[in-house]
């Protein structure tokens, strides 16, 4: 078994562990603008990142919409989780692969739709201005929120797959029960189908947090120019400035953010519900 | 040009597990072509692959990709003794760039039967250039009924809120304003306080050429710095658009060709770059993209030239860019752009 | 009335019949057991007692209300899940303390009743367990006592024992009669083990194929079933086709002619129902009947019997070691003989029932 398991794990540990170490290593080097790079061992990056408000804004930012954007897929995910959950038969197939479709579709593609919508000569603009309910086109683009739709849509299905999964899991005697003991449907929601189903809100939550943190095509195609989320600033410091020891150094503190925040997230979860 | 061996490995395997594309070794009577691809790879193939290479028995692979993976690449097959490219086209300012990080070729003028014919003012050392194309103001004559003729015209109040940028032109952007603040082509420091001005009156920034294609067609804005070939399509696309070279002066966009030091197909390379210098090599990308012929003895038709040459006077204000300057500024041009201009 | 009422109740869906109408009234302190076979109706029913089915027909009435269209959480029912359905999230007390809370019931009372219940279904000092952590006994007395701690109106088991191993089964068998006397609970059990019905019921409803068949006494049921499905399900049954030959006289599919009880207005097709243990045998070298098999059992002894080519079935005590009947064996003749009375006669059989001998 060992002969056969371990070529592979050296092979999965080599493509996703030595990229990194050669990224953290380039995070140490310096930047020339004439030479591109030159060999360092310095934390100079780390500190500039650190110490220029501007990066400081772009974390924020980046914090604030992926928290909100995981806090919005987890409200409206979880309804059709359930839904989903308790449904029976063929019908279940049909709604699985319903909500599934969309992941068919590519990010960039899908804020395409986005734009389609919300433009100033978009399908919602297009409609109020020729029912003449407003003079000029509503600014819907280009700001916060429609980055967090298009995000939401995005990692919804995923969301609503990993609750779903748990959701399967808990026996419905459980409401049964609870309801024949006098709870009203909302209180056997509170007390026996969410405190079951918070593994799953759990590894629903992190995974949709670390794909909202590394946003990037909604961020650029809904936010606009002046939106700036971490993983296009990463990509800027990369493609544009060709300054990839700085765009290294951005892309792990991206990393070590999200790593604390959904470890300490998970944590403290775990420790209220003891599951 | 010191960069260590280690970082550049680094950076081999970095573009390696990237994932950048890669392409089968050439074979002797091959040669590989990196350039984008879109209209501009498929017309090198149209124009030149087929009529003029295949007849000399030469077959053309096409390496497509952008620019940054294809110079990235480049970068890091620089001690390489065989790289990817034969040929590898870029930008002017980005070959400048790859010709000051060691990686081309001189190129042996006697080699190509056309080098005469190429524009005075576009000849270097290390590449051939293909087409080009001058960075004008483009306005919308319904709008702006008396055209402009500088980029300071851009900081007239009446066009409060009407005038946009495409964010991926930062650096022409940028020279813009250092030119109306009264800058030239080796010092863009007066653009910053230009371009804070222009935020104050509500300039508009769009995420994309075609983000601003849409606006320049709603009409949300009327005035843009562009490369005047976008112009051209544009207007082909019914937006309307007149263009003018701004009286301070202006660069022109040169996209060009060379051999990589480390090519192993050179005499190939070399009769590749000589049929891009062929006049029916270049007039085709006009009438499809507006960009303009390099070479002297190429003939427009009328109906487009009219569209797309410049007056002589025109084109005594077209300079080449500062390459070296923009090599050394580029990061703080970029840093001022994202942080202070649109944060 | 009764303090649970079911009146012609019924259940559809679209176009399949669940329950075609069950009528039913349980009272104060009884124990009814519904039985029958898998997808009889018996569970449906009890969830339209319980509020998770809505029935299409008939009422519901729990000490006289109507609560047919109440939800679950306003029926005062107390309810045991076959799978116990206790929150993994919670201490067994806060297990039993649930429905409590529900009732809005103070802190102290709750505590209170909650020791007093887990006392009574013997789990005392258990409280903070989680359910995960006991055996399969002790969640069923969990389940028991988080049914019981709220004094339901109604009490409903559905399979209560079906989770647990035979040996434990039968304590808690007696355990749950005897609690349910003690409190003097109505109680509504749903089982298809017929001897865990005639144990604990005071009245069991046969149900098959959405329809009651009959409702009775264990004794009622066993001496006087009403048709051959209840004579067959209840206890183990020979069960012979054929027709009334003359009073008295009833001639088998096969062709034998055999005694049988008084009709009672019955004539032509019927079912002829003959408990083995009251089918006798003894060895008779000319006798008419021949074994088939001999089953030891311990106490008692089957014969496996053919008799003119009818198949019986004979139980009786097994005989001492020097009875001739010890040296039968198969293929032997032997004399087979009941007392007339004891072979009912019953309407015809409906053509898919299987004789149980």
């Amino acid at each position: 078994m060992a002969a056969l398991v371990l070529p592979a794990s050296l092979l999965v540990l080599l493509l996703l562990v030595a990229p990194m170490l050669l990224l953290f290593r380039i995070s140490l080097n310096e930047f020339s603008p004439t030479q591109m790079m030159v060999e360092a061992t310095s934390a100079a990056n780390y500190l500039r990142a650190v110490q220029d408000p501007y990066y400081r804004q772009v974390l924020l930012t980046t914090l604030a919409v992926a928290t909100g954007s995981t806090l919005l897929a987890l409200g409206l995910g979880f309804p059709t989780a359930y839904w989903l959950a308790r449904m029976q038969g063929r019908w279940k197939s049909l709604a699985t692969i319903t909500v599934l479709f969309p992941l068919l579709v590519g990010n960039v593609v899908r804020a395409a739709g986005w734009l389609a919508l919300l433009g100033n000569g978009g399908a919602i603009n297009a409609t109020l201005l020729g029912l003449g309910l407003i003079a000029a086109p509503l600014p819907l683009l280009y700001n916060t929120g429609a980055v967090v739709a298009g995000i939401v849509a995005v990692v919804l299905p995923y969301m609503v797959l990993t609750l779903s999964a748990v959701i399967e899991g808990i026996p419905r005697q459980t409401e049964e029960a609870a309801a024949n003991l006098g709870a009203r449907p909302m209180t056997v929601f509170r007390r026996v189908v969410l405190p079951q189903a918070l593994p799953g809100v759990a590894a629903g939550s992190v995974l949709v947090f670390v794909l909202c943190m590394n946003t990037y095509a909604s961020a650029v195609l809904l936010g606009g120019p002046q939106f700036k989320m971490m993983a296009p600033a990463v990509y800027d410091q990369f493609v544009r400035g060709n300054n990839w020891p700085f765009g290294a150094a951005l892309a792990f503190i991206l990393l070590g953010i999200t790593l604390v925040l959904t470890v300490a997230g998970s944590a403290a979860l775990g420790r209220r519900y003891r599951c | 040009m010191i960069i260590s061996r280690r970082a550049t490995l680094a950076g081999a395997a970095f573009a390696a597990a990237a994932g950048l594309p890669g392409i089968a070794r050439a074979q002797a009577k091959q040669v590989v072509v990196g350039t984008w691809g879109g209209d501009y790879g498929e017309l090198l193939r149209q124009n030149i692959d087929a009529p003029l290479m295949a007849p000399q028995g030469i077959e053309v692979l096409q390496d497509v990709a952008n620019a940054d993976p294809r110079k990235t690449k480049m970068l890091a097959e620089r001690q390489a003794r065989r790289g990817t490219f034969d040929v590898s086209c870029l930008s002017d300012t980005d070959m400048h760039m790859m010709a000051q990080q060691n990686t081309l070729e001189t190129l042996d003028m006697g080699r190509l039967s056309r080098a005469g014919s190429i524009v005075p003012g576009l000849r270097k050392p290390y590449a051939v250039p293909h087409i080009y194309s001058a960075l004008v103001l483009l306005y919308n004559p319904d709008k702006v009924p008396v055209p402009p003729t500088s980029f300071a015209d851009m900081w007239d109040p009446k066009y409060r809120g009407r005038v946009g940028f495409s964010d991926i032109l930062y650096s022409t952007n940028t020279f813009a304003a250092a030119m109306a603040g009264g800058g030239g082509f080796g010092d863009y420091k007066p653009a910053e306080a230009k371009l804070m001005e222009l935020r104050s009156l509500d300039a508009k920034v769009y995420p994309s050429n075609e983000a601003l294609a849409a606006a320049l067609k709603g009409e949300e804005v009327w005035i843009t710095p562009m490369w005047l070939a976008r112009g051209y399509m544009w207007q082909k696309a019914g937006i309307p658009l007149r263009h003018v070279v701004p009286s301070e002066g202006a660069y022109a966009i040169v996209f060009e060709a060379a051999i990589p030091r480390n090519s192993r197909n050179k005499d190939n390379g070399y009769a590749y770059l000589d049929a891009m210098l062929k006049p029916e090599a270049q007039t085709a990308f006009a009438d499809r993209m507006g960009y303009l012929p390099t070479v002297t003895d190429a003939s427009l038709p009328p109906e487009i030239a009219r569209q797309i040459s410049l007056s002589e006077a025109e084109q005594a204000r077209l300079r080449s860019p500062d390459y070296d300057y923009l090599l050394r500024a580029h990061t703080d041009i970029l840093d001022f752009w994202n942080k202070q201009f649109k944060g | 009335m009764g303090s649970l009422v079911l009146d012609a109740l019924g259940k559809r869906y679209g176009s399949s019949v669940a329950v075609e109408r069950v009528d039913l009234d349980v009272r104060q302190g009884e124990m009814v057991a519904l039985l029958g076979p898998s997808g009889c109706g018996k569970t449906t029913t009890l969830r339209m007692v319980a509020g998770f089915v809505e029935p299409t027909a008939g009422r519901v009435l729990i000490g006289g209300g109507d609560v047919t269209r109440a939800p679950p959480h306003a029926r005062d029912t107390g309810m045991v899940f076959q799978s116990y359905a206790l929150f993994p999230h919670m201490s067994v007390g806060a297990n039993v303390a649930f429905g409590l809370e529900m009732r809005r019931i103070g802190r102290a009372e709750r505590e209170q009743r909650v020791r007093e219940v887990l006392r009574l279904v013997r789990l005392e000092g258990l409280e903070d367990r989680l359910p995960r952590q006991l055996s399969g006994g002790q969640q069923q007395r969990v389940a028991l006592a988080r049914a019981l701690v709220v004094n339901p109106a109604v009490f409903l088991l559905d399979e209560p024992l079906s989770n647990l191993d035979a040996k434990l089964r039968g304590e808690v068998r007696m355990e749950i009669r005897a609690l349910q006397q003690r409190l003097g609970l109505t109680t509504l059990i749903v089982t298809h083990d017929q001897e865990e019905a005639l144990t604990m019921a005071d009245r069991l409803v046969v149900m098959e194929r959405g329809r009651v068949r009959q409702v009775g006494s264990a004794e009622d049921l066993y001496e006087r079933p009403a048709d051959p499905f209840v004579a067959g399900f209840v206890g183990r049954c020979n069960l012979l086709d054929g027709r009334l030959e003359t009073p008295g006289r009833f001639r088998t599919a096969s062709g034998a002619l055999l005694p049988c009880g008084a009709p009672e207005g019955a004539g032509g097709d019927a079912v002829l129902a003959l408990r083995p243990e009251h089918v006798r045998v003894a060895p008779a070298a000319d006798g008419p009947g021949r074994l088939v098999a001999v089953t030891y059992l311990g106490p008692q002894t089957e014969y496996h019997l053919d008799l003119a080519g009818t198949r019986l079935l004979a139980v009786q005590p097994t005989p001492g070691a020097a009875d001739p009947m010890r040296r039968l064996s198969p293929g032997d003749a032997v004399s087979i003989s009941w007392d007339a009375a004891a072979a009912r006669l019953l309407p015809a059989a409906q053509p898919d029932k299987e004789p149980d001998a």
